[in-house]
């Protein structure tokens, strides 16, 4: 297979696992010469953000004897509203499901939820990180082909 | 086939800090916008549907931000506005910007928002509501109805 059959076949998998959705392709859409590397912008910047507020999660709910369920909620708000922007769709779903033991204010429930959110984060940015290589690899082919 | 995303060799690498506040990009029509959203992502991807119509982009974090930036004098043609904000929120900051005399149509943003928090949103001032996120088409909507769209300004 080469890099670019192995790139589509990735995507379309991501794609049908509902690790990514329709919201993906309109930041594709977004990239253009003028800002080629927009997508990649996008994506390492809701990387990075991710990652902070699932720590923070995290200290929240392991780390202090009474949950401050507002500031769990407020977080978890903030990475629903970023996954749902780059179509991060099994992320974005898992903070959705999260809400609901937010609203009993089960602490225990936050905590399998928020392992499970994890899992799909951490999931998806292996995936991207596959996806990048991949890109590299064409793009290097592409300029050997040029020179 | 999906189109190529081509990353960067930096991708991965530390992001350049993001652009001022109250950036304005330059607009070939004077059409101008304020986005008010807390999420970073969230405003990058509209700056960028912004760039892409040649529209100068105002942000503000908050509600407050908004309504200082309009006590300023800023004058837009247009507001997108967040619903849950930290200080202060999308249906407060509407009906204080309402209040002030503002009459920019002001479309309220939201995801999975229950009928009471549109109808609350609405209530206080607010002209429209679209449901994040924000995408290409749903964009281009929000700009011909309040013609914004490319060559509806100068019409």
């Amino acid at each position: 297979m080469t890099p670019t059959e192995e790139l589509n076949s990735l995507m379309n998998w991501m794609f049908s696992e509902g690790l990514l959705d329709q919201q993906f392709q309109q930041l594709q859409m977004l990239q253009d010469a003028s800002n080629p590397d927009f997508v990649s912008e996008v994506i390492t910047l809701f990387c990075k953000d991710s990652e902070i507020i699932l720590a923070e999660l995290t200290k929240l709910l392991r780390d202090q004897p009474v949950v401050d369920f507002q500031k769990v909620d407020a977080y978890v708000h903030q990475l629903k509203g970023s996954s749902s922007s780059v179509g991060a769709n099994n992320v974005k779903l898992a903070c959705i499901h999260f809400r609901q033991f937010y609203e009993e204010n089960n602490k225990e429930g936050c905590f399998s939820s928020l392992n499970a959110m994890e899992r799909e984060y951490f999931r998806l940015k292996d995936k991207l990180g596959t996806m990048l290589q991949l890109e590299q690899r064409i793009q290097a082919y592409e300029s050997s082909k040029h020179n | 086939m999906h189109r190529l995303l081509f990353f960067s060799a930096a991708a991965g690498s530390l992001l350049p800090p993001p652009p001022p506040m109250a950036a304005l990009a330059i607009s070939s029509c004077g059409r101008r916008a304020l986005l008010v959203d807390d999420n970073v992502i969230n405003r990058m991807v509209v700056r960028k549907l912004m760039e892409e119509q040649g529209i100068a982009l105002e942000e503000a974090e908050n509600g407050k931000e908004a309504v200082e930036l309009v006590k300023e004098g800023r004058v837009f043609d247009l507001i997108l506005m967040d619903r849950e904000m930290p200080i202060m929120d999308g249906p407060q900051a509407t009906k204080q910007l309402r209040s002030l005399g503002v009459t920019t149509p002001i479309v309220a943003l939201s995801a999975d928002a229950m009928q009471s928090d549109k109808d609350s949103f609405l209530q206080a001032g607010a002209d429209d509501f679209v449901e994040k996120p924000l995408n290409i088409d749903k964009f281009a909507l929000v700009l011909t109805k309040y013609g914004l769209q490319d060559g509806q300004a100068d019409q």
